[in-house]
């Protein structure tokens, strides 16, 4: 059975039966060097560690509320005359700090629009009728939601469904918002999942899902079911959902988030200090084999044009986001921070493949709107810890996802007492030295929101074109619940 | 005796101490001052009154200008 060993013609002969139980597992691959293995490489980009991690998160700083801001965004009348303060209309968000050892400025800041904002009960077609769920056609990828009322080229969906661009193709800046059947009678509160029909007694329920696709001429809004989620009648979410919208009802959009970590971002950056170190400055570099054809973003002073991507500016400096395309990374800056691919429910079955980098639209070097990882992963974007930990916190449970580690060398329980005595540390750590040591260096919200790392995810948060994100706009709320303006110098209740 | 075809609600009732134990990260907090409280936003601005806009108008009308060329104030 064997071969020869040792022959003059070596050991080229037929090679012997392998032993089962001296078979080694293969730990890397060919070409990766030092890079963990693809199991190592699947457990970190694993959902279900960033949900745990987040729940860590959650119980460790979420309690404190150090670093909490809440706000208003004041949405701007570029032609309308606005309303009265008061009386104008708001988004309302809080964006909460993250004490984070790893991060340069020393806090990762993750922010969450709160969820039916947008209202569906007032949008109306030419003669007036009120655009609820007329009618749901279904195939195996999507829901066609027809709205009520008559649409038609002349008279298409309204703002921001459908806008009409002079200069192109229309915008549709709702496209990846989560829509949610939450709202029974104009007017109303939207139903959560407690609440109760009282007709019947029996709970409402409704069902979650991303828009994919808006044709404004024809009224239809094009939902995606991989994804979606229902609060179902017995008070538990399923996902995804198993039933359709519920005609008659009104549509609002879903909470969402955003953060300014180099996961949620999908870029990492290069480090001008060391703060868990000592003190030295660093010049950054781009390891060649990283130069990626990508685009970097350049924060410009709005009246001059020049670069100014200071961390902490005047609340009344207003700055724009500069976008270069067709050119390599900026070395040091931003690098491609790895990918995440689906796949695929459509017939063609395909991997998404990864990011292209063409991943925003723009329009007069203003981002308009952000997809690369807007592919929703059960219920949700492609949430970071720190986004879990805000879910957790808000005392919505999010799902655990599927995708547990595998291959740890330890038993999973190990691993996850661990992950809790790792985030004790660190987390006293970072709570006590950071924060100070951040506090001193950057500015905290609204006066950072136009920062080199926060400004592209308020984009995000908000979804308003990047021009619109305007100090200005923001209102704070202090400790006492009243609100104050930080650009007309205003300040929190001592 | 629920009927066929009704929603049975399926939760397990927990005890006292089963809820009192669960509370991990429920723990006293110490602090000066209220506490940070925020509208919980579903129902801003509502009803209408006169002269007001909704958020939802108010976001098509930017972006609606937005597209044609006018700039934010």
């Amino acid at each position: 059975m064997g071969s020869k060993s040792g022959s003059s013609f070596g050991s080229f002969g037929a090679q012997d039966a392998p032993l089962i139980n001296k078979i080694k597992p293969v730990t890397t691959e060919f070409s990766r060097g030092s890079v963990p293995n693809s199991i190592a490489r699947m457990d970190r980009e694993s959902a279900w560690t960033r949900w745990r991690r987040g729940y860590e998160i959650a119980c460790y700083v979420g309690i404190q509320h150090g670093l909490t801001y809440p706000f208003e965004y004041k949405v701007p009348f570029p032609v309308d005359i606005a309303p009265a303060e008061g009386n104008q209309p708001l988004i309302l968000g809080v964006v909460q700090g993250f004490p984070t050892a790893g991060k340069e400025f020393g806090v990762h800041w993750a922010g969450c629009r709160i969820g039916a904002i947008l209202r569906f009960d007032n949008v109306t077609d030419s003669s007036g009728t009120l655009a609820s769920i007329a009618s749901v056609v279904e195939d195996d990828e999507y829901w066609y939601v027809q709205l009520a009322g008559s649409w038609s080229s002349a008279n298409p969906l309204p703002p921001p469904l459908y806008v009409p661009n002079p200069s192109g193709a229309p915008l549709k800046p709702l496209l990846g918002e989560t829509l949610e059947d939450r709202i029974i009678t104009p007017g109303s509160s939207p139903v959560t999942k407690d609440t109760l029909n009282p007709a019947t007694d029996k709970r409402y329920g409704y069902v979650q899902a991303v828009l994919i696709d808006v044709d404004g001429e024809n009224g239809i809004l094009k939902l995606q079911k991989s994804g979606s989620f229902q609060a179902s009648p017995d008070n538990v979410y399923l996902t995804p959902s198993a039933g359709a919208f519920t005609p008659g009802r009104y549509f609002t959009v879903g909470t969402r988030y955003a953060c300014s970590c180099q996961d949620f971002s999908r870029r990492s950056y290069a480090f001008m200090m060391n703060l868990s170190e000592k003190e030295t400055r660093r010049f950054p570099y781009t390891r060649p084999s990283l130069l990626k054809y990508g685009r970097h973003e350049l924060i410009t002073d709005a009246n001059s044009g020049t670069i100014d991507n200071r961390a902490m500016t005047d609340a009344n400096q207003n700055r724009d986001l500069t976008l270069t395309t067709s050119s390599i990374d900026n070395p040091g800056v931003f690098t491609d921070f790895g990918g995440r691919y689906l796949r695929n429910i459509p017939a063609d079955g395909k991997a998404e493949g990864p990011t292209t980098f063409v991943d925003y639209t723009a329009k007069d070097n203003q981002i308009t709107s952000f997809s690369d990882y807007w592919t929703p992963l059960l219920d949700e974007m492609r949430y970071c810890k720190h986004i879990y930990a805000l879910r957790f916190e808000e005392g919505i449970l999010p799902p655990e996802p599927s995708d547990l580690p595998v291959g740890t060398t330890e038993s999973l329980t190990a691993w996850e007492q661990n992950l809790v005595r790792e985030t004790a540390t660190s987390k006293k750590h970072s709570q006590y030295i950071t924060t100070l040591r951040a506090l001193a260096l950057m500015d905290v919200p609204p006066k950072n929101f136009q920062s080199p790392q926060m400004l592209p995810m308020m984009q995000k948060l908000l979804n308003v074109p990047t021009s619109f994100i305007r100090l200005e706009n923001f209102r704070m709320q202090d400790k006492t619940g009243a609100f104050y303006n930080p650009s007309a110098y205003e300040l929190p209740a001592t | 005796m629920a009927d066929f075809g009704e929603v049975i609600e399926t939760r397990y009732v927990l005890s006292r101490e089963q809820l009192e134990a669960s509370k991990f990260g429920f723990s006293p907090v110490y602090h000066s001052g209220s506490p940070t409280v925020y509208s919980p936003g579903d129902v801003v601005n509502l009803p209408y009154v006169s002269g007001e806009v909704s958020s939802m108008t108010a976001l098509g009308n930017a972006w609606a200008a937005y597209a044609s060329g006018i700039g934010p104030t």
